[in-house]
């Protein structure tokens, strides 16, 4: 690799760095604008876990699995993950909207309410007329017309009601299609995790002899998960397990005295910032 | 009460927040669904998982069923003889036909 900072240019697989940032660095080892040039193989997969050291946060199966694909390894889950994620990017589920049909069926119910109101209150008050002997051809005449709009009301609420039962009928359809999509992403969460595991297994072994040669006071049982120490030192073991072409950026991990050091024990390239 | 019922994993892990953080407005949580309380609370609940996951949630207004009331008699005897059938093995359809009992078939076209 070739480090250029302020025009000056540093080869190697080993270059120490004072006084530039970190995270300066892992942009420039991914190919992004950074103040620092660095001219490095593309990095994999590995490197979104170990590519800054210490990591800020660390997923060990997740990195393990990484460094294991790196390596070659296979998931017997694998293909019949592909098939599940292929099925779910198929299965579509239709929108019903039923929000439009609900208000459709609230207002008219709400306006023949009203209306069936207004219309009592007239016929009561054409009744009382009635019996004061007052004339009642107006009230009538309103009477009349509210009844009238009280019948267009009732046919709207109907029909209102009748929308609805037909968006719901296509709704729970919709559900069926929906429910069948919910199967088939806990299908692909729970085999991820399976091919996770079974990668993170493929390499345990070498992990477990990594993390004794890196500095640390982590120990790795013999099955997988079995682990005991600091993230940190875990990171460590995985970038020495992993095939890293591109460089690791150490970030003054005081366990290592230099990029020398630091590029010996993690059998990696290594820009060491201080 | 107010059936809630979830349709995606973003929506199953909204709900199961939604009734840690509102127990007392949780009356039961069966997985991906859960029946809250008819309270403007419950409503709100159920109605802020609807904004958040769409079609992804199914809200249902949901009541306790009183057979005496709601269910008629011919229904309620059938279920209750059923039962107490002699033969495990005998379908209903089998074991209405000849009887008193409604068949299955009268049933479905009739709403409760």
């Amino acid at each position: 690799m070739r480090v250029t900072v302020a025009g000056r240019v540093h080869e190697g697989r080993a270059v120490d760095l004072d006084g530039v940032d970190a995270t300066a660095v892992v942009r420039a080892v991914r190919g992004a604008e950074a103040p620092v040039g660095v001219e490095c193989p593309t990095p994999g997969t590995v490197h979104d876990h170990v590519g800054l050291l210490p990591p800020s946060s660390f997923d060990r199966r997740g990195a393990l699995a990484a460094a294991a694909r790196a390596l070659g390894h296979e998931s017997a889950a694998a293909a019949a993950l592909a098939e599940a994620r292929a099925e779910l990017a198929e299965a579509s589920a239709p929108t019903v909207d039923l929000r439009e049909a609900r208000r459709r069926v609230a207002e008219a119910g709400t306006e023949a309410e009203r209306l069936r109101e207004r219309v009592a209150e007239l016929r009561g008050r054409v009744q009382a007329r009635r019996e004061t002997g007052a004339d009642t051809t107006a009230v009538e005449a309103q009477l009349e017309e509210a009844t009238g709009r009280l019948a267009e009301a009732e046919t709207e609420r109907i029909a209102a009601e009748q929308a609805l039962d037909r968006a719901e009928a296509a709704a729970r359809e919709a559900r069926d299609r929906r429910e069948r999509r919910l199967e088939l992403e806990d299908r692909v969460a729970n085999l991820e995790r399976r091919v996770r595991e079974e990668l993170a297994a493929a390499v345990w072994e070498r992990f477990r002899s990594a993390v004794e040669a890196v500095p640390g006071t982590a120990t790795a049982g013999a099955s997988p998960g079995e682990y005991e120490g600091d993230s940190v030192t875990a990171a460590l073991g995985v970038a020495r397990v992993a095939p890293l072409d591109a460089p690791v950026v150490v970030d003054g991990l005081d366990r290592f005295s230099g990029a020398g050091p630091a590029a010996e024990a993690l059998e990696a390239p290594v820009i060491y910032t201080r | 009460m107010l059936l809630v019922v979830t349709y995606s994993r973003g929506a199953r892990t909204t709900l199961r927040n939604v009734c840690r953080s509102h127990e007392s407005t949780v009356i039961r949580r069966f997985g991906r669904a859960a029946l809250l309380a008819e309270t403007e609370l419950g409503a709100f609940l159920a109605l802020r998982l609807r904004a958040k996951h769409d079609d992804d949630v199914q809200i249902e207004r949901t009541r306790p069923l009183n057979e005496f009331e709601a269910v008629p008699e011919s229904v309620r005897e059938a279920a209750e003889a059923y039962e107490n059938r002699e033969t495990q093995s005998t379908p209903y359809a089998k074991f209405a036909a000849g009887s008193d009992h409604p068949d299955p078939e009268a049933m479905r076209d009739a709403d409760l």
